[in-house]
């Protein structure tokens, strides 16, 4: 356990990176006036686009919470598990 | 919604029903449980030990109030598809957690914190800041509670179609909600959350479906409609609005992850492990949440054409009479959505009640009033202070404000100013107390004039934000001038995260 590195997301500065980039992709300020046609699944496309984007920042935030966290948590079920034994 | 003919005597049964097991899950998360009542984070934290199920309801139903349907669908009638930003500033709630939660979930487990004040307290051990920051949390916990009181009124009355008056409504439902809180604290928030959680979830989606059943099925043609009629719903945003929408992500994200009872979810949860795996899951409710209430509101424009700002107010309540008319089966689901609407309201407004006042038993009573008093005390003085609380500020609701929307956007305004010294105090360890005093006061300043000059947004831009930059300047400014000098151990083991593990 003493080999395992801490995972703290504030240190990494890709994640915000990233994060940056999506949310420049959700907000559609890129767009020339003719995009709100075609309608895709009855979204003008422009608004299409930023609601692909609001999904891919929930995909990322989520995939973040689950794999680029990790500070306690080894020692709290290592604990835990002890608790359940004895 | 005050002509929902739809719903009388029904409406009331299911209300009942609703309120009898609410008052039983309180009853029975606080029975047999000795420690509840006497320690605060018994009480307030439900010893913290919430497990995944309960923690990550409570972070939904608490976040997601009956405002979000009956307020956000009337704001995407009137804007159109811009308001497709309601799912990406709900969702970067969580990208700002990520900023600080992980660090301070640990702090806050290790130090006993009860209550976001005991961190600021614990980190810059100066009064003034302490004061300031409780002062700007109840200010918009009260705001926010006032906005929850004002909507179950509303929500109970249209439902009932008037048979049960307002003023009637709202101290039935207040006298449950503090019941059930009265008896379980903490848990019995958590416990209720689930319920009304999952009443939520299921009543948006049958809306919708309501709501596209009656429009033919078919998106595409509301579209269609919605671009004939009024194009500008449906054309690229100018440039104003997307510089709006980016000062929405900040404000909203910055101050919705701050919410005093949103960082008590993160004291709450039994275990690192819980923590995230809720908010893991969390990232992924917008979409279904603020995203079919936005679509909801865009089908009313094609089933409601041309309602004036308060006329579309009502448009989730003239949408649900058209859906319960189609048949026995709508009926019975719209009358059951309504009762999730007061119950979303109501799981809203029994977290924020509590938070105001574990704020007002922990801080303002056991910080400055009586220190020495027992923790059993200070519980029993949180309790009977937030009954107090409840008391004027539902005297301030029987005048009720303007549209729901502004209130959301002003309680903001003063709260989001505390996030500078409650993230870059975790990581900065210059970072001094006489700066943030400073930064916090001005920005709240700013804000709050430029709020209520009516200067409300400057091209597009949020006085929120503004006063936020000027709150960031002047912390940084002001510590890279006169660094903070630590003068505790504990602390500086705090912010050195390689000491997190001890």
């Amino acid at each position: 356990m003493e080999n395992r590195t801490i995972k703290e997301p504030i240190r990494k500065k890709w994640i915000w990176i990233v994060l940056a980039i999506i949310t420049l992709g959700v907000v559609p300020w890129y767009f020339p006036d003719a995009a709100s046609e075609p309608y895709i699944l009855g979204f003008p496309l422009w608004a299409f686009i930023s609601a692909v984007f609001s999904i891919i920042m929930c995909g990322y935030l989520s995939w973040l919470c689950v794999n680029e966290w990790n500070i306690v948590e080894d020692q709290e079920e290592a604990e835990k598990a002890k608790g359940d034994k004895s | 919604m005050n002509d929902l003919a739809f719903a009388g005597t029904d409406g009331i049964i299911i209300l009942s029903a609703f309120a009898i097991i609410m008052l039983l899950i309180g009853y029975f998360s606080g029975r047999g449980e000795k420690n509840l009542h006497h320690t605060l984070s018994g009480y307030y934290l439900a010893g913290r030990n919430l497990g995944f199920i309960a923690l990550f309801f409570t972070l939904y139903a608490t976040q997601y109030s009956g405002n979000t349907i009956v307020g956000y669908a009337p704001t995407a009638y009137r804007t159109g598809f811009s308001w497709i930003q309601s799912i990406s500033f709900m969702t970067i709630i969580i990208g700002i957690y990520l900023l600080f939660a992980p660090r301070l979930y640990v702090i806050a487990k290790k130090r006993n914190f009860v209550t976001p004040t005991d961190w600021i307290d614990h980190r810059f051990k100066s009064k003034a800041v302490t004061l300031l920051s409780i002062f700007l949390m109840l200010w918009g916990l009260g705001n926010y509670l006032l906005e929850q009181l004002v909507a179950i009124g509303q929500a109970v009355s249209g439902m009932t179609g008037g048979t049960i008056p307002y003023q009637i409504a709202v101290i039935v439902f207040v006298a449950v909600m503090l019941a059930y809180e009265w008896m379980g604290g903490m848990k019995a928030v958590a416990f209720t959350d689930v319920m009304q959680g999952i009443v939520l979830m299921i009543g948006i989606i049958v809306f919708l479906i309501g709501g596209l059943y009656l429009v033919g099925g078919n998106f595409s043609d509301v579209t269609r409609y919605v671009a004939e009629l009024e194009p500008a719903k449906t054309a690229v945003p100018p440039m104003e609005v997307n510089i709006n929408w980016l000062s929405m992500l900040l404000l909203v994200g910055l101050g919705a992850s701050i919410y005093p009872h949103a960082v008590q979810r993160i004291y709450s949860a039994q275990s690192e492990k819980t923590l995230k795996k809720s908010f893991a899951r969390m990232a992924w409710m917008p979409p279904i949440t603020t995203g079919l209430v936005f679509m909801v509101g865009i089908i009313g424009i094609m089933l409601f054409p041309g309602l004036d700002k308060t006329g579309s107010e009502q448009l989730v309540g003239l949408m649900a009479n058209e859906i319960a008319a189609i048949n026995p089966f709508y009926y019975w689901i719209m009358i059951i959505f309504f009762g999730g609407i007061v119950a979303a309201i109501i799981s809203t407004a029994d977290s924020v009640l509590l938070s105001f006042s574990s704020m007002l038993s922990n801080d303002v009573y056991g910080k400055f009033i009586n220190p020495k008093a027992s923790e059993h005390k200070k519980v029993m003085v949180g309790k009977i202070c937030g009954i107090i609380a409840i008391i004027i500020l539902l005297w301030i609701a029987w005048n009720p404000p303007g549209t729901l929307y502004e209130i959301f956007v002003l309680k903001f305004e003063l709260l989001v100013q505390v996030f500078p010294a409650f993230v870059l105090g975790l990581y900065w360890k210059r970072l001094s107390g006489k700066a943030v005093f400073w930064g916090m006061l001005a920005g709240a300043i700013l804000a709050g004039v430029l709020t209520l000059t009516g200067y409300k947004t400057i091209y597009g831009i949020h006085g929120g934000v503004m006063g936020l930059g000027l709150n960031f300047f002047i912390c940084i400014a002001g510590s890279l001038l006169a660094p903070a000098v630590s003068k505790s151990k504990g602390l500086e083991e705090d912010l050195t995260a390689i000491n997190l593990k001890a």
